[in-house]
């Protein structure tokens, strides 16, 4: 039995400090307690910095003896980040998570982790390579992922996307268009309308 | 000594050379102890709850001989678990000759030694190997003492050292919300166990409801709050010892090694419980160590409150005799309780 009285209080607690902590917690679809979603602002000095990241949060019936399950729904370049589903590798996700944390603090760790990559203990193979062999192009190609899917124009994207193909226009033109005018979905509709 | 004894030393880092070598050392240490459990035949190991976790997707090539390593690691660890799962969180109440029996093939010191702990103890009570077992142990010990000896000053003291703690982690910043439900539900216990009331248990309840997942594991976390604040609080005084067995800061160490589930409880751990609440315990150690000359002898440790770790209010250590009246038996990397004569 999931204790809903701690989520209520989690959500309280984790929206409590927004603009200083880069935190946020809401429901996901407003009545479900298990399914939650954060976000997290990139770390400044960072490649991440200027984005906003999206966390998928579920959480087990057993929370909060066991770990919220947390998954990056924004894509982003990370060792520890799979660059194909958001799946992270952290400690305290997993076996080094207590009762004493919060989805509050794990998002913060989330954060942390931003800042510090871990690549001895990767979650991306191919990206920790590139971290370890190519720091330089690393940097590049995770700002460059910042930049394509963090960046507030770029949240959402995928439903926008959806939308505009949903009104008939092939998503190869809709993504291109989106990208040129920087997400702004009626720039985009007028573009492709006179295009 | 607990942690050398460990079973599942956890091992998450190895990629590179460096700690590959770690890796190797892993399994020397775990083939020490199944050599050890071979020869003693003694129960599963703690530490299943520690499981480690390997989260690697794409293994480059030349690594492919550490991922085998670590599925090995994480095949033993659920071997061990699925072991552990089969004895409750608390068993019943046995006799000391179980332990006898036990042993009927063990080695000749180890024999000995349960006969010499005869002249002392009558019974033992087994509890789960899943890294909890210290804090669940002392749980029943204590709730089983108040049970039977209706000691209503002695509950009257702990409540005061429980709120000392409370606001400790109050001043050491934790967010109130991820402690109180612990606390509350340590509280309910300890009231229930006073009869008279409405709310009173009997031992039948007392065991079953130690049994019961959802009580248990809140009192078990409701211990390790107080050990992690207690440590916390004392941090110049505990980190010489933190720092000699596990090269940390002493945040890293409650973090990982105090606030988890499943994390065994070692020699600070119990120092600082004991401290934090004012209960002395006996710790009696079951192991095949000898002296060349004397008799062989059952060695065990007295953690008695240090008067330094309460606060200006009146220290009362609460023994019986003298001695403590929690006793534990520790086979390395276990925890039971024992009961005395």
């Amino acid at each position: 039995m999931l204790d809903t009285s701690r989520v209520q209080k989690e959500l309280a607690e984790g929206n409590r400090d927004t603009e200083t902590s880069g935190v946020s917690i809401a429901l996901h679809d407003g009545a479900d307690l298990t399914h939650l979603s954060g976000t997290i602002t990139g770390p400044v000095g960072t490649p991440y910095e200027g984005g906003v990241f999206v966390i998928d949060i579920r959480l087990p019936s057993g929370y909060p003896f066991e770990p919220p399950k947390m998954q990056f729904v924004t894509r982003v370049w990370h060792p520890n980040i799979s660059s194909q589903n958001g799946a992270i590798c952290l400690d305290i996700l997993k076996d080094q998570w207590s009762p004493a944390l919060t989805l509050k603090t794990a998002l913060l760790s989330l954060q942390a982790l931003l800042s510090a990559p871990a690549p001895d203990d990767p979650q991306d193979a191919v990206v920790a390579q590139q971290y370890l062999r190519d720091y330089q192009k690393f940097v590049g190609t995770a700002r460059h992922w910042t930049e394509t899917f963090a960046k507030s124009a770029s949240v959402g994207m995928d439903e926008k996307v959806k939308k505009l193909v949903e009104m008939g226009f092939p998503e190869d033109a809709v993504r291109a268009v989106l990208e040129a005018t920087k997400g702004d979905e009626n720039m985009a509709l007028e573009k492709l309308c006179s295009g | 000594m607990a942690n050398q004894a460990e079973g599942s030393p956890r091992k998450r880092k190895a990629i590179d050379g460096e700690i590959g070598m770690e890796a190797s050392v892993t399994h020397t240490k775990q083939a020490a102890v199944a050599a050890e459990e071979a020869l003693t035949g003694l129960n599963p190991k703690d530490g299943a709850g520690a499981g480690a976790s390997s989260c690697w997707e794409v293994l480059p090539e030349e690594f492919e001989w550490s991922c085998y390593r670590d599925d090995d690691t994480l095949h033993q660890q659920a071997a061990i678990r699925e072991e552990a799962i089969k004895i409750p969180y608390l068993g019943d109440r046995e006799p000391l000759s179980a332990l006898a029996t036990e042993f009927e093939l063990g080695s000749p010191i180890l024999k000995e030694k349960i006969r010499l702990l005869g002249e002392q103890y009558v019974g033992l009570r087994r509890t789960r190997g899943d890294g909890n077992c210290f804090y669940r142990s002392f749980m029943f010990a204590y709730l089983e003492h108040i049970l039977e000896t209706q000691d209503t000053a002695e509950v009257e003291r702990i409540v005061k050292n429980v709120e000392q703690c409370k606001q400790t982690l109050q001043s050491l910043g934790y967010t109130e919300f991820t402690y109180e439900d612990f606390f509350g539900i340590f509280m309910e216990q300890l009231e229930s166990v006073l009869q008279g009331k409405e709310t009173s248990i009997s031992m039948e309840e007392l065991l079953s409801r130690s049994r019961d997942q959802l009580v248990s594991d809140y009192v078990v976390m409701f211990f390790r709050f107080v050990t992690s604040a207690e440590i916390r609080k004392r941090a110049d005084f505990f980190e010489p010892f933190i720092a000699g067995l596990t090269n940390t800061s002493v945040d890293q160490f409650c973090k990982s090694s105090v606030e988890p589930m499943g994390e065994e409880c070692d020699h600070v751990h119990i120092i600082a419980l004991s401290d934090a609440l004012g209960v002395a315990i006996r710790v009696v150690y079951l192991d095949r160590s000898s002296c060349e000359k004397g008799p062989l002898t059952v060695n065990h440790h007295d953690f008695i409150p240090t008067a330094a770790a309460e606060s200006s209010t009146a220290a009362v250590i609460s023994t019986k005799c003298g001695e403590p009246f929690i006793t534990l038996l520790y086979r390395p990397g276990h925890y039971d309780i024992l009961y005395r004569r």
